[in-house]
């Protein structure tokens, strides 16, 4: 296309559309792009290709029957999102679940945290070209999985919490598998930081590369470890702790420039942190139960249900009509693996949920893609997008 | 590499607190009905959501980011919700909600929210005053078909750009299909883009994707 600049030079620009299958859209994705050479001059992204109705389908079903779906939104952290949906109800029904399940739930919670940004940073270090990293990661991530396999059955979309509590309680050498786990995640950041702190290309490649400022990012509603990196010292695990993260020793990582390089590391020394909550919750672990008497939502249990006529009448209400929340409006907010995740719960005081409307933290970030892009080369339009994580499925929902 | 204490971003003192809370959404709310004529909303019992008239919405949000005691700097996410189906409701079919966070102090958090009657869907677009209502918006029009005054771009975004109707209205039947062929070029939104970036556009491109004729196969819409 043939355009005058702001300069007053009249030019050809290329159009080209850079995705929605390509394997550095890590989903699907369409940015379609003005090129001058190979600069961005002008980009518009497109979403919603995997957009699969997330909340009408949740409209049709049990707030116990959400939880699958919740699975499927950042499908690198499930439980994160499962941790997000169930804490927003159980604050509808007023309940505090037993020490075991918030322990577990920080546990099982900054373990997916690990593996969501083992994912993140190795594929952006993929696109970069450095692929031995990926290896590097993929492998302790492996590990993670099988721990994961066996607590739930599932590897990748676990639905491992319920409302007012857990699936299950976990099972033998649980607490000596991940204790084993989190020395080789270790050693992998060490490994992949030694092969990048200090390397020419890496430096290069995102020192400065689709920066943006603090004032912008707020602008555009980010949150996260995304935020965090444009110096933005905000985590919901410390300003507005939840499941008792006020009690666990932790720090927050912050960048200063809001450039791809931040955005990566902050997220790799994250993982660090993480790790440490880890042990500290491995520590105060004990024997418990991991789901509340509350008879409104928890099944009663197959010995009473078996003997006890009203056990089995609540039993039945529980799985055929639901666990109903009072009628009102809820939004409750956790920080998943990319910021802050939002549900906003509207009941009718049915087992049903009226509606649904999730806040992926996703979202905001890639409406201010545009912007970041715009100025650079194509190769750093994939560096900007590996490292915001966009995670498609809970962006298009 | 902490930012220091001077930016207004560094790390808060001490978390939220129950009472903190408390204290803002009663100042927040106070001064909002005082100016704005707002009214609480009786179906949040868990926080504080202000409703206010769809034709002042933007200079309530324009002062609840700009006034010193509130810095509502973050528009964390603006929906839709259809009332058709609640319970014993009597109020316009349609609301929109803003949920607002601040990324100065900790504790503020509110929640906004606007009747919009069905046959007279339109609220004034906030694009301008927080960049990620942009998106939002159009999300909002896609899904409830509710019109965002003054938008620059309200064009579909999670459904294709062929859909007809808007799917999270109640009376939109879940399992309704459509044949959907169309590929959105998205030549005139990249026009729209360069024009804002101060170019001028002497020659359009030709479309990057094959025409709707060329891909239906034959099939009927």
């Amino acid at each position: 296309m043939k355009v005058i600049t702001p300069e007053g030079d009249k030019v050809e620009l290329l159009t080209v559309n850079i995705g929605p299958s390509h394997p550095a859209t890590h989903g699907a994705l369409r940015n379609f792009v003005a090129l001058d050479g190979e600069t961005i001059v002008a980009s518009v992204p497109e979403i919603g290709y995997l957009h699969r109705g997330f909340e009408k389908m949740v409209e049709r079903g049990t707030y116990q029957q959400v939880l699958p779906y919740t699975d499927r939104l950042n499908y690198c952290s499930a439980i994160l999102n499962n941790i997000g949906f169930c804490h927003a109800a159980e604050t509808m029904f007023g309940v505090e679940i037993p020490e075991r399940a918030t322990t577990l739930r920080v546990l099982l919670g900054e373990l997916s945290r690990v593996i969501d940004h083992l994912v993140c940073v190795g594929a952006a270090l993929v696109d970069l070209g450095a692929l031995t990293n990926y290896w590097y990661f993929f492998n302790p991530r492996e590990d993670i999985y099988k721990i994961w396999e066996k607590l739930s059955g599932a590897r990748l979309t676990n639905a491992f919490t319920r409302v007012g509590g857990l699936y299950r309680d976990t099972y033998p050498g649980f607490e000596d598998e991940v204790r084993a786990v989190l020395p080789v995640v270790e050693n992998a950041i060490g490994e992949v930081l030694k092969l990048v702190e200090h390397n020419r290309i890496f430096l290069d490649r995102t020192r400065g590369v689709a920066a943006i400022s603090a004032e912008r990012a707020i602008a555009y509603g980010w949150t996260g470890p995304c935020l965090r990196a444009t110096g933005v010292d905000r985590d919901l695990r410390k300003d507005e702790p939840y499941m008792g993260y006020d009690t666990y020793d932790f720090q927050t990582v912050v960048g200063s420039t809001g450039d791809t390089y931040d955005r990566l590391m902050v997220r790799m020394f994250e993982m660090l942190e993480s790790i440490s909550i880890c042990r500290q919750a491995l520590d105060r672990l004990r024997p418990g139960p991991v789901n509340t008497s509350d008879a409104r939502l928890s099944l009663p249990g197959q010995d009473k249900a078996y003997h006890d006529m009203e056990a089995l009448i609540n039993h039945f209400k529980l799985v055929y009509e639901g666990v109903r929340p009072p009628a009102g409006e809820y939004y409750g907010a956790t920080e998943a693996g990319n910021g802050e995740l939002g549900f906003l719960i509207v009941s009718d005081g049915t087992g049903r949920p009226y509606r649904v409307k999730v806040r992926p933290p996703c979202f905001t970030q890639f409406s201010a893609y545009h912007e970041m892009v715009e100025g650079g080369l194509v190769a750093d339009s994939v560096a900007c997008l590996s490292s915001l994580n966009i995670v498609a499925g809970e962006l298009d929902r | 590499m902490k930012p220091s204490a001077a930016t207004p971003y560094h790390q808060a003192a001490e978390p939220a607190t129950a009472e903190a809370r408390a204290a803002f959404e009663k100042a927040a709310f106070a001064a909002l009905a005082e100016r704005f004529g707002a009214t609480l909303d009786p179906l949040d019992q868990w926080g504080l959501t202000a409703v206010v008239d769809r034709s002042r919405i933007r200079e309530v949000l324009q002062f609840l980011r700009d006034d010193p005691s509130f810095r509502m700097d973050t528009l964390l996410d603006s929906c839709g919700v259809d009332y058709l189906e609640y319970p014993g409701h009597d109020l316009p079919r349609f609301a929109v909600v803003y949920i607002l966070k601040s990324m100065v102090a900790v504790s503020h958090r509110l929640r906004l929210k606007v009747w919009v009657e069905e046959d007279d869907a339109v609220v004034p677009s906030v694009h301008d005053l927080y960049a990620s209502a942009n998106w939002q918006e159009r999300e909002t029009w896609d899904q409830y078909g509710i019109v965002f005054e003054g938008h620059p771009n309200l064009k579909r975004l999670l459904n294709h750009a062929d859909f007809e109707g808007h799917p999270l209205r109640k009376d939109y039947p879940a399992q309704r299909r459509q044949w959907l062929l169309a590929n959105d070029p998205m030549i005139d939104q990249l026009e729209a883009r360069l024009r804002v970036l101060g170019y001028e556009i002497l020659e359009s491109p030709a479309p990057t994707s094959p025409s709707l004729e060329e891909t239906s196969f034959g099939r009927k819409k």
